[in-house]
């Protein structure tokens, strides 16, 4: 049986003084149970340890999971895109096909937790400053080299390359990256021996383990850093690309003459693209075209019930920003953005966009399940009061262009943006552009929605969207105080410190108009009954290794 | 008629150069450019940025050049870069030595380009596409033409009657039904678990359970069965059927009017094989363009029906090649539809000869 939470319980910290903390927070109410996991296993706890620390049992579905039988094919009904080098994926289809050979040092499960993979255990020093990883001992790549310190090494050098276009991990990297040079800072990794990896922070930084558990930190041969794992297909994973077709489909199949050094079931998994039209998938599913969806979304989540499928939900801070970018006129004028922001009901968004499949947000990209959230209003909806302020900024006449993505929720709640805003006086035109084509040039339209997947920790989407800079600012954000506030919320663990922090910079989310942000979603997947460990997650995140059929 | 056909394949080889130049033109003006190159290059690309973007990679320069760069009749354009020496150029592969390059690599070099959404070579892509292609309009024509022509036959032998009226009437629906509504209304009444006729053939017994038909032709791509190729098939084939079958009717019709089958009727010929032996030959010589003429008019269809039914054949590619800018793939696919018409127009209009006699072709 495939049990993580054992094998961690040996050789995972038995405790943390900051840990500690957190749990004393979780008895007194403070922290949530999903909110506490999180915390105390990015510090290197065993989730067993974890749960013990708060008097608490596994529940069945934490850290254990069910052993499916051997054997089989799996279809999978996801977006086949062109594949890249890992460190660029922009999104996380790319890395559930590639997740079945180059695998990841830590994942984030469902219920909050992380586990390792390629990681044996991990520790943090008492101000989180300094992190020891160890190796899992044992694992191979399918070239016949062994995985080892020297590799983890030199991915963590690759992925504080910020001199590569497109290298989102760069700033998931945060202080370990010299912003003198744009690589990683001298001293900053280093291998204690074969199976030990030394990671140093200049200044204290929470964000390491989420950031190394996220798709785009596949962990790549040492020699092949930068490349494209379709090109050469060197992993330590059980899997092989043995055909890639993009648009239509990809395959996976389990290779020959590799030793995978966990427990894998499946033969052959093969992912089907129907394309953005969740009606195509629908009929897909009717015509038994595959087994499980990557994501089912809108009314579909009840048709694919309505037709026997297994349904499997997941609470996220997952969500969809409609953001002006404040490096084109008129936006750059804070009266405007605020407009628009008065103008739109966010609960409108949510029932029209999602069919009320998830809870209203402020504004300010900080979900309640976040452990450091703040409740900070958004600017009240006033449509008057917004027509008002663009007037007054001089604006009143201005064709507002609002672009977005051409199928499912995402088209909805722009649409719905787009009609109260022009319910408030404003001249909206709607833009719709097709899929493969958005998302090329996502982060630069003047007026757009862009979906943003769910993360662990508040600051985290904080910082890779709305820092100066960074290439993910799609809203052109570039605020001072913000970054400051931002980097003194990344030092601080006590949850309830930070949250003092967050509340100023959620408020200067806010009062900056810097993007609508409407709703949190809860997601949905489908699977046939009788398939096994393919429940939906919060990042959207398969792993192939654990898929199975019922035994 | 060696002449003629000399001189239809010059016509042919002019017209295709004009199509594919005005596609050309089209798909190669400036903003497309630009959205090509804020594409593959940075998307936060200053004007200056892409017109230098667009040298460097071989889109500046006259059209008409890079037209004729694209047919393979001018060298391709190769490119120093300054700071490295590195060549780089239209003919270069990744990873190739300039000096092995071919100095012309174009349409006649049988070089397509490179898709840009796909990240393979066009050339690849294509082949396997029209293959499935092929597949569906042959058994849409298979399905099609012999049930035109028993409509319009049996129409026709006896104009103004019950059974012609309800066939006519019949077939000017079908053809009245474009292929987007008439796919999603069998969709929705053969190929759904909710509505229509499965969920009632699932309550009598007669169906297992899910659906009668499939309403996605995905599956069809590996292996072909009647339950999943029908509706695509039959979604195409309906609509071109009621226009075969009004030519043929109306043919028939003026044929069973004509002075020999009266006399041949006066002389008591039996019905059955008046039509059989008479008329049917006759009848059967103008619906023969109208059939030749249908394949232009599926090719529309195949791009219809392979979105809806997601089968991701010929014209699939075309619509995702259109929406994502994907010029190269864009041409060859413009290229290939340019081919089907003319060459089925030649095919008519040889085959035409051989079946009127008064027609002569000088």
């Amino acid at each position: 049986m495939k049990d993580f939470t054992h094998v961690q319980a040996e050789t995972g910290l038995a405790t943390h003084p900051v840990a500690e903390m957190y749990a004393q927070e979780h008895k007194a109410g403070k922290l949530d149970r999903r909110e506490f996991l999180v915390r105390s296993t990015a510090l290197g706890l065993s989730a067993a340890a974890a749960y013990s620390l708060i008097g608490a049992t596994p529940a069945a579905a934490d850290g254990h999971r069910a052993v499916p039988a051997a054997g089989g094919t799996l279809r999978i009904q996801q977006e086949v895109r062109a594949l890249k080098d890992p460190r660029t994926y922009d999104w996380s289809q790319m890395a559930n096909i590639t997740r079945g050979f180059v695998e990841y040092l830590i994942q984030y499960n469902e219920d909050g937790s992380f586990e390792g993979v390629l990681l044996d255990s991990w520790e943090a020093n008492e101000d989180a400053t300094v992190y020891t990883l160890n190796l899992r001992q044992g694992v191979m790549w399918n070239n016949g080299d062994a995985f080892t310190a020297e590799d983890v090494a030199a991915n963590f050098i690759g992925w504080c390359d910020s001199t590569v276009e497109g290298n989102s991990m760069s700033t998931r990297m945060g202080g370990l990256v010299d912003p003198d040079t744009g690589v990683a800072r001298e001293g900053a990794i280093e291998v204690v021996d074969d199976h030990t990896v030394r990671v140093t922070y200049p200044a204290p930084d929470i964000t390491l383990i989420p950031g190394i558990a996220d798709y785009p930190s596949a962990v790549q041969h040492r020699d092949l850093i930068g490349t494209n794992p379709a090109d050469h297909g060197v992993g330590t994973g059980a899997y092989e690309i043995t055909n890639y077709e993009v648009g239509v489909s990809a395959t996976l199949t389990r290779k020959a003459d590799h030793e995978y050094w966990g427990e894998t079931y499946l033969d052959e998994i093969v992912f089907v693209d129907l394309g953005q039209d969740p009606a195509a998938w629908f009929a897909g599913a009717e015509s038994d075209e595959f087994d499980m969806t990557y994501e089912t979304v809108g009314e579909f989540v009840d048709l694919f019930a309505a037709i026997g499928w297994t349904q499997s939900e997941v609470t996220t801070a997952a969500t969809v920003v409609i953001r002006p970018n404040q490096n084109n006129a008129p936006y750059d004028d804070v009266r405007v953005r605020q407009a628009i922001a008065m103008a739109v009901d966010n609960q409108v968004c949510l029932d029209l966009g999602i069919n009320g499949q998830g809870i209203t947000a402020q504004n300010h990209h900080v979900c309640p399940i976040h452990p450091e959230y703040a409740d900070v209003p958004a600017l009240a909806f006033d449509p008057d009061g917004a027509r008002a302020l663009l007037e007054e900024s001089g604006n009143a006449d201005f064709e507002f262009e609002l672009i977005s993505i051409d199928d499912d929720y995402r088209k909805n709640t722009t649409d719905a943006v787009g009609a109260q805003l022009r319910d408030a006086g404003f001249n909206v035109t709607r833009t719709i552009i097709p899929g493969s084509t958005f998302w090329n040039d996502w982060a630069n339209y003047p007026f757009s929605s862009t979906n943003w997947n769910h993360r662990e920790l508040g600051v985290q989407v904080l910082n890779l969207a709305y820092r100066s800079g960074v290439p993910w600012n799609e809203s052109g954000f570039a605020n001072e105080e913000f970054d400051t506030l931002l980097d003194q919320a990344n030092g601080i663990q006590d949850a309830d410190a930070r949250r003092e922090i967050m509340a100023q910079i959620e408020t200067i989310m806010v009062n900056e108009g810097v993007t609508i942000q409407p709703y949190w979603r809860s997601l949905f997947r489908h699977y046939k009954a009788g398939i096994v460990n393919a429940d939906m997650h919060p990042k959207f995140e398969i792993n192939v290794h654990y898929l199975g059929f019922e035994a | 008629m060696g002449a003629f056909i000399l001189r239809r394949t010059g016509v042919m080889i002019l017209t295709a150069l004009c199509l594919t130049f005005v596609v050309f033109f089209l798909t190669n003006l400036f903003p497309n450019l630009e959205k090509l190159a804020k594409t593959q290059g940075n998307a936060r690309m200053t004007d200056e940025e892409v017109v230098s973007w667009l040298d460097s990679n071989g889109y500046g320069g006259p059209m008409i050049l890079r037209y004729g760069e694209w047919l393979g009749v001018v060298p391709g354009w190769t490119r120093e870069d300054e700071e490295t020496g590195e060549i780089t150029g239209r003919c270069i592969d990744f990873g190739m030595d300039p000096a092995d390059a071919p100095t012309r690599c174009g349409l006649l070099q049988g070089d397509l380009g490179f898709s840009t959404v796909s990240d393979d070579e066009v050339g690849n892509i294509i082949g396997g596409r029209l293959q499935l292609t092929g597949i569906l309009m042959f058994w849409a024509f298979a399905l099609m033409v012999p049930a035109a022509l028993l409509v319009g036959v049996l129409a026709g032998m006896r104009e103004g009657s019950r059974l012609d009226r309800s066939l006519s009437t019949f077939s000017i629906a079908s053809t009245a039904t474009p292929e987007y509504v008439s796919g999603v209304i069998f969709i929705v009444f053969l190929a759904s678990s909710t509505t229509g006729l499965s969920p009632m053939l699932v309550e009598l017994g007669w169906l297992d359970s899910g659906t009668l038909f499939l309403g996605s032709a995905r599956s069809a791509m590996e292996n072909i069965t009647f339950w999943n190729f029908f509706l695509p098939v039959v979604t195409i084939a309906l609509y071109g059927m009621g226009y075969i079958a009004r030519m043929t009717r109306a043919s028939m019709a003026e044929v069973m009017t004509a002075q020999y089958i009266r006399t041949a009727r006066l002389k008591g010929v039996n019905f059955r094989s008046i039509v059989m032996k008479h008329a049917l030959r006759n009848a059967l010589i103008a619906p023969f363009t109208v059939i030749m003429l249908q394949f232009p008019w599926l090719l529309t269809g195949v791009v219809i029906v392979e979105t809806l039914f997601n089968y991701n054949g010929f014209g699939w590619t075309m619509v995702q090649a259109a929406s994502n800018n994907d010029i190269e793939l864009l041409l060859a696919c413009s290229i290939v539809a340019v081919f089907v018409v003319l060459v089925t127009q030649l095919i008519s209009d040889i085959g035409y000869v051989f079946l009127n006699p008064r027609i002569r072709i000088a």
